[in-house]
Order: C-alpha cells, then sequence, then structure tokens
C-alpha cells in the first residue's frame, strides 16, 4: 500500500504578495470506485475505494476541511482561496476509505 | 490501412466505454454502506431548522451534461469572511443519486474567499442543491436541474 499517488497543489497567480487571496488547487490521481461498478473482463464487482476526506493546512493552521463521498469524479481536483499570511508551507492531507493517508505540501514564498 | 485500423479502434474504443455505463447502472440493484435519501441527507446536515432559498449563493452548474462522470461544479457565496460573519460549510447535494450527499467543505475565516468548486458523478438527469451554513447559524441554499445524457454512476 505504499504506492505513491501523483499529486499536485497548484497556486494561481503565480506571483503573490502578502496578504493577497489567491486560488488554490489541489489534484491527486485517485480511481475513486463506488464499489458499485462491475469490471468488464473478469465481471467482478470492483471494491469501493474513494476519498474520505481532504485537509488544507497552512503553517499547521487548519484552513479547510473536506467530508468526502464516492460521487466525486475520477482523479479529483479541489479548488478552494486562501488568504496569504506570511511565508511558510500549504500541506494537504487526505485519507481514503482503506485506509491509505498521504501528503503533499507546497511552500508559500509571499514577494513584495 | 494503417489511419484506417486507427480510426476503426478508436471508434470501438468509444462505443464500448459510452455504452458500458448504462449496462453497470442497470445491472447493479444492490446498495452502497453509505445509500442517502436526499431528504434524509438534508435532515441530518440541518437538524430539522428551516432552510431558505437565496441569492447569495451562486451555483454554477451546466444545464446538459453529456458526461455524468464529469460534473463541474463552482459554489459561490457572497460574504466578508471576517471573524463575526463567515460560511461555516458549503454542502453539495444531488437529488437522485443513491448517495445524496457528495462534498462537505468547513471553511474557515483564513480562506479569505467562499468559493469551492470541483467535479461530480451524476447517475442520471437531476437537481444539484449546495447548502450553505452561515457562522450564525442559519442555513441557505441554491438548486440547479443539470440534464444529463450518459450516466455516470457505477
Amino acid at each position: 500500500m505504499a504506492k505513491t499517488r501523483k499529486s499536485l497543489i497548484k497556486i494561481k497567480p503565480k506571483r503573490y504578495k502578502d496578504g493577497e487571496i489567491v486560488k488554490v488547487s489541489f489534484m491527486v490521481m485517485h480511481p475513486m470506485d463506488t464499489g458499485m461498478g462491475k469490471d468488464k473482463k473478469t465481471k467482478k464487482i470492483i471494491p469501493a475505494k474513494y476519498i474520505n476526506s481532504v485537509k488544507f493546512e497552512y503553517n499547521g493552521k487548519v484552513i479547510t476541511t473536506m467530508t468526502v463521498w464516492e460521487a466525486i469524479s475520477v482523479n479529483p481536483v479541489f479548488t478552494t482561496y486562501v488568504k496569504i499570511n506570511g511565508k511558510g508551507k500549504l500541506k494537504v492531507i487526505y485519507t481514503d476509505n482503506t485506509g491509505e493517508v498521504h501528503e503533499k505540501s507546497k511552500k508559500i514564498k509571499p514577494k513584495g | 490501412m494503417q489511419r484506417r485500423d486507427f480510426f476503426k479502434k478508436i471508434g470501438t474504443i468509444v462505443a464500448v466505454s459510452a455504452i458500458t455505463p448504462a449496462i453497470s447502472f442497470a445491472n447493479e440493484k444492490q446498495k452502497s454502506p453509505n445509500t442517502m435519501n436526499f431528504t434524509t441527507a438534508m435532515d441530518t446536515i440541518t437538524g430539522g431548522k428551516p432552510v431558505k432559498t437565496s441569492k447569495l449563493i451562486k451555483l454554477k452548474v451546466p444545464e446538459i451534461a453529456e458526461n455524468g462522470a464529469v460534473v463541474p461544479v463552482t459554489v459561490n457565496v457572497d460574504s466578508p469572511m471576517t471573524e463575526k460573519d463567515y460560511v461555516k460549510a458549503i454542502h453539495i447535494l444531488s437529488g437522485k443519486n443513491f448517495n445524496a450527499r457528495s462534498v462537505d467543505i468547513y471553511l474557515t475565516p483564513a480562506n479569505g474567499k467562499a468559493m469551492f468548486s470541483t467535479r461530480i458523478k451524476l447517475g442520471g438527469t437531476q437537481e444539484v442543491t449546495a447548502l450553505v451554513e452561515l457562522s450564525n447559524g442559519t442555513f441557505i441554499k441554491a438548486s440547479q436541474s443539470v440534464k444529463v445524457t450518459i450516466g455516470g454512476c457505477g
């Protein structure tokens, strides 16, 4: 289960100042199986595997939490706004219904 | 000849992928552990409190979605997002999915703007609702119906 999943944190705009509100999107490569679909070849039901919760942390402080169910598309994207408040680290932690826990972080460097 | 083969292959792939969601959805009658009705979902979130439809919420969903597996949803709430007055939570609900709840987002004033966007799956033509909880405990909502040509659940 130590398989690494590709994930990405995108901040828009790329250059930002202190105190500015920026758009942050988090993307993961995840199958998001609902547990209702069948495999085409083996005709067996694919077991449910979906992201349970997503947490946004900025300098150790929890900003946004999300409770997620099956009805989110494959390779999900979650977009919100975050207010820049000094240098630091933006960390995203997400957990799976099968117990997988991953995290991804990005440095925040406001300019000017 | 190579080009012809290539187009043939592409055609079969498209046809198969277009048909399979419908078949799998028809075959499956068994229920998921978190099956939840729309009204019970609303009740569990609000706790029986009244919900008003409000123009403060801007729900952006396509009126016609060709593929139910990928429906972009954007919720924008007009709020100052200060310590006293901010949006506590945004719930995205769907009317006819086997589990009505899609995502719950819990925001804080550190977000600066009350906005959320993602992509959801819809099993068929139905209504998508954004239920918003404000910091003073009141609930507001906005909904829009989406016509889905190919279902995306399953």
